[in-house]
């Protein structure tokens, strides 16, 4: 860090690195960030009324889930040979929709991609709770689920342990890091703003649960300097914990000998495809909230712009993907790939296929006219496609292939019954209403980091219409100082 | 601690009194900001954060353990399968990564926590709750015979209150 300090006459106004890319003309003031922010937390009817509806699709999915445990899993349509249905296609939806948080929060901070700043708040606990979602299917998958722990390698009387060298135990692992670390990112990132609101709050009883959340922080100088630094560091941790927890999902099919699983290609093609679903769900997720809040002037539409261009590039390599897996079962010269393959498209399964190609590799090649890239209405409808083709997708990497493999005897249909359709249901209820019941509780933008973007008071510039005249170093100067 | 509390409303002030108090020697200078400025961070010169030390430590710390405990468990309870050895480290490699992030994350926080001194149950002398909404403050601890010397400092450079606390 340099430790010169400049004369006075050349200080000039250095704009903090991570935000440096990102202008907001319509934020005047810090003032003016803590009132509309914070604003965002009162209670509304409409608020009530999603809140209870999504309530509403939880209790409809716990008590279809207890009407299984007394059935058995044959009531959610499983049927030799399709052992893995809904709930595993579910539990990798999930866990993609949870990357796009990640990848904002840390990839994006790293890059130093200014337009983050005031979505990722949002995106983190979207991470948060898409993770805790997904989390629960592999125990709905299992006939006794209160002996999910037995994956766990903990000192039992049999001193019997689960296998290290199983996917499944990799799975344990990379989900509970990457649900441990992505939720203390969030709360790390949460601190200075949970400060603001404790300084804020009239309220005895929410000033004193907000002093506790704080931790007594009180933005001095040395709680800043670790803190940046700690946050720098996470970012560098959640980044490789990214790309790596879907490769490990990407493994529980790879690693199996069965027809389109068995392949080298599948971690690439599985982060890219989380990273696609997430930031559909975050378009999802972001429209709405700058409408209802009327915060326009924080998430842009140059934000947007940029968001769907990264949207547009991993649509681009989902698409490469798939084409790619054609290619490789074409010029493998395996018959019983080949027809797989032949079969997911042109065959038995060739609704899903079809359903996942054109809102996956076709609809999204819209983006490259800045016009739609630009227009929230169709960035919104184009989400709600990107969510349906994605779910799609690990319906069609899931069923056709235990449908359809080596031998005549192990092919089959797949049914999903009502069961699974409510507890997917209760699974949008569950993520949902963990999501509202944020909104109203803390801040869905960073305050401080707005704050590093808006213009500081300056003496010599009182007239705030003046601030954006005051000199800006170029931010990659800066990288190397520390 | 007895000392003097300056309250700022613009940033180019705040560098100027605490340059000044600097000068002046005035050694122990705490800084209150909305948001982190890298002008403050300059003029307070504090050096680099030592939380990289705990990320180092605690993501060795992580990758030994996430080795040591698929071997330990593979060479307690042998599965041989096709001849493959029984403590195989490519496959164990994702539970050294897995624990590595999960334990060098951890302890990167309770660095912080520790450096920070966080959490703390009362907030300490100075603080005011503007300091996370919009102004900036400077606490410099001076004793009685110092007090107007440092108050005069930051009067002069724009302190728009200037109190003494203890």
């Amino acid at each position: 860090m340099a430790t010169m300090v400049p004369p006075r006459e050349e200080r000039v106004l250095r704009q903090n690195v991570p935000s440096a890319s990102n202008r907001l003309p319509g934020v005047k003031n810090y003032a003016q960030v803590d009132r509309e922010i914070v604003g965002t937390l009162r209670p509304t009817l409409g608020w009530f009324a999603l809140l209870g509806t999504a309530i509403l699709c939880l209790l409809i999915g716990i008590s279809t889930w207890m009407y299984q445990i007394h059935e058995g899993l044959g009531a959610a349509g499983y049927h030799p040979p399709v052992m893995w249905g809904v709930y595993i296609v579910t539990f990798v939806f999930w866990v993609g929709i949870g990357h796009a948080g990640t990848l904002i929060s840390a990839i994006l901070y790293l890059f130093r991609a200014g337009f983050r700043t005031t979505i990722y708040r949002a995106s983190e606990a979207m991470t948060v709770f898409a993770v805790m979602t997904a989390g629960l299917f592999p125990i709905l998958h299992l006939g006794r689920p209160w002996k999910f722990f037995w994956l766990i390698p903990y000192p039992n009387w049999r001193l019997i342990w689960p296998n290290p060298k199983s996917p499944l135990v990799w799975d344990v692992f990379a989900i509970l890091t990457y649900l441990t670390v992505s939720a203390t990112f969030f709360f790390i990132g949460l601190i200075p703003d949970i400060a603001v609101l404790r300084d804020q709050e009239k309220n005895p009883i929410r000033k004193r649960i907000y002093a506790a959340l704080a931790l007594g922080w009180r933005n001095s100088d040395n709680e800043w300097r670790h803190f940046t630094r700690a946050y720098l560091f996470l970012a560098a941790f959640a980044t490789p914990l990214v790309l790596s927890v879907h490769s490990v999902v990407s493994f529980d099919f790879a690693m199996a000998l069965t027809p389109g699983w068995h392949a080298t290609i599948f971690p690439p093609y599985f982060v890219a495809g989380a990273i696609f679903s997430g930031i559909g769900m975050v378009f999802t997720i972001i429209i709405p909230l700058r409408k209802f809040f009327k915060l326009e002037h924080y998430v842009t539409i140059n934000d947007l712009d940029a968001a769907a261009k990264l949207c547009l590039f991993t649509s681009m390599v989902v698409g490469l993907a798939y084409l790619t897996e054609f290619q490789v079962a074409w010029m493998s010269g395996n018959r019983v790939e080949q027809e797989y393959f032949w079969n997911r498209v042109f065959g038995q399964w060739t609704w899903a296929a079809w359903i996942m190609l054109i809102c996956n590799m076709v609809l999204p090649l819209s983006l490259f006219s800045q016009k739609l890239r630009r227009n929230t209405s169709w960035l919104f409808a184009l989400s709600i496609f990107i969510n349906i083709g994605m779910w799609f997708e690990r319906f069609v990497i899931v069923i056709p292939s235990l449908s359809h493999e080596f031998e005549p005897w192990q092919w089959g249909g797949y049914h999903p019954t009502w069961v699974d359709y409510n507890i997917l249901l209760g699974s949008f209820g569950w993520f949902f209403m963990w999501f509202l019941l944020f909104i109203r509780q803390l801040p869905v933008m960073a305050i401080a980091e707005i704050k590093e973007i808006v213009q500081p008071r300056w003496r010599r510039h009182h007239d705030d219409s003046h601030d954006l005249d005051v000199q800006v170093i170029d931010p990659t100067l800066t990288l190397g100082d520390d | 601690m007895q000392g003097v509390i300056g309250a700022f409303v613009e940033l180019d002030s705040t560098v100027h009194a605490i340059e000044e108090l600097k000068k002046r020697n005035f050694r122990e200078i705490t800084i209150y900001s909305p948001a982190p400025r890298h002008e403050l961070e300059e003029a307070v010169a504090a050096g680099p954060s030592k939380v990289r030390r705990f990320t180092l430590i605690g993501g060795l710390m992580g990758l030994s353990f996430g080795y040591w405990i698929p071997i330990w468990i593979s060479d307690y309870w042998p599965l041989v399968v096709g001849g493959k050895p029984v403590a195989s480290w490519v496959p164990y490699t994702i539970i050294g990564f897995e624990l590595m992030v999960l334990i060098g994350s951890l302890s990167t926080v309770a660095g912080m926590f520790a450096l920070a001194r966080i959490p703390r149950l009362t907030l300490t002398v100075g603080y005011d709750p503007r300091f996370s909404h919009s102004d900036y403050g400077v606490w410099v601890a001076a004793g009685p015979d110092r007090s107007l010397e440092a108050s005069d400092v930051l009067r002069r450079n724009g302190a728009v209150e200037v109190r003494n606390e203890r």
